[in-house]
């Protein structure tokens, strides 16, 4: 398979993310770089790779990152997207937990953690109103999002149960109807 | 070196359970590094998961600090490699196979169905980060500033959060 991106690009990119991607929400990092900013891919090409990395067991940020490496760029896509996520942190983090355990300081952030955990809250809305807009065609499919929200949010079902609860309308609404050219 | 190989393994099969999100797994993890291998205290679990939300990269990142704390460097590096490494393939592997199939008219269908889907997983995503992040009238303000920031593209994600952050240190949010 031919990658629509340079690997160079992805390790550019993503190692950005990498060194960059701060607070809770960080999925909205790779919304702006590659569907906002770059326009590498598709609005529902990214809730589809979005909605494995949350399916397959793993951290979903990384997951995420090989997702969208494999779809860019195949095979080394994926490997070297995940690597420059994932490196950077863990040294920055190493050299934290280093000082840390030597010096014994305590991480007295949680004022500044408020802050930055109120502005994530703005960030995911907007993220997820922009997918929305482009991904939810019809009332039936505003339904079943509608579901999932209630199911995994208000009342905190499980999302791997959740989605299988889910799952089977959504295939059926949006089964392969005869003249639909799909 | 049992002890490096049960922590290994610990975050290996931790990483397995991580599914849905990583917040759902941060009791279990605490359950196992604390209180049954006790290879950090409560206060240092606490603190080291601060850490890797002040720090850039995955939230379960706080496995290189339980790992550093137990084992030193070589401890760092496996339950990071743990944490990360096979589920990463794993993913690698369904992704890859899903690209040779995903022209095939059922597989099509199955992406369309799932649209909906990750759009309910990320509003109750929205959800969730609300009901901590959303305490008071000021982070409230906060969040929705942020919003119109984002929105109208005048800061970068990374620079908001960064502001966000000055804000509610020097607030004393």
């Amino acid at each position: 398979m031919t990658g629509r991106v340079r690997l160079s690009q992805i390790v550019k990119v993503f190692g950005w993310i990498g060194l960059t991607s701060l607070g809770a929400g960080r999925t909205v990092y790779f919304h702006e770089a590659l569907v906002v900013k770059r326009v590498w891919i598709k609005t529902h090409e990214f809730i589809q790779d979005l909605t494995l990395s949350q399916l397959l067991p793993g951290p979903n940020f990384s997951n995420l990152a090989v997702a969208l490496g494999v779809r860019l760029a195949g095979w080394r896509g994926g490997a070297s997207g995940a690597a420059v996520l994932i490196v950077p942190g863990a040294l920055i983090l190493l050299a934290v937990s280093m000082l840390y355990f030597r010096i014994g300081f305590t991480p007295n952030a949680t004022a500044a953690m408020h802050g930055a955990g109120a502005a994530v809250v703005g960030l995911v809305l907007v993220t997820t109103a922009r997918i929305m807009r482009v991904s939810i065609r019809r009332g039936s499919e505003l339904l079943v999002a509608a579901a999932i929200f209630t199911l995994v949010g208000p009342l905190h079902v499980h999302t791997v149960a959740a989605v299988l609860l889910v799952a089977p309308v959504s295939l059926w609404i949006h089964r392969p109807r005869r003249g639909s050219g799909s | 070196m049992l002890d490096l190989a049960r922590m290994t393994w610990t975050f290996l099969w931790l990483s397995l359970i991580c599914v849905g999100g990583g917040l759902g797994v941060v009791p279990e993890l605490e359950r196992q590094v604390v209180n049954r291998f006790q290879w950090v205290t409560a206060r240092e679990f606490v603190d080291g998961y601060t850490l890797s939300q002040l720090t850039p990269g995955p939230n379960m990142m706080v496995a290189v600090f339980v790992g550093y704390r137990a084992h030193g460097l070589l401890g760092a590096l496996l339950a990071c490699t743990a944490m990360f490494l096979p589920v990463s393939i794993l993913t690698a592997v369904v992704a890859r196979h899903w690209e040779t199939i995903r022209d095939r008219p059922w597989a099509r269908t199955c992406e369309h169905a799932l649209a909906p889907i990750g759009v309910g997983l990320m509003a109750a995503g929205v959800y969730t980060l609300a009901r901590s992040g959303v305490r008071d009238w000021a982070t409230g303000a906060l969040a929705i500033l942020a919003a119109l920031i984002l929105y109208g593209r005048w800061l970068p994600p990374v620079a908001l959060v960064l502001a966000a952050g000055l804000v509610g240190w020097l607030a004393g949010l």
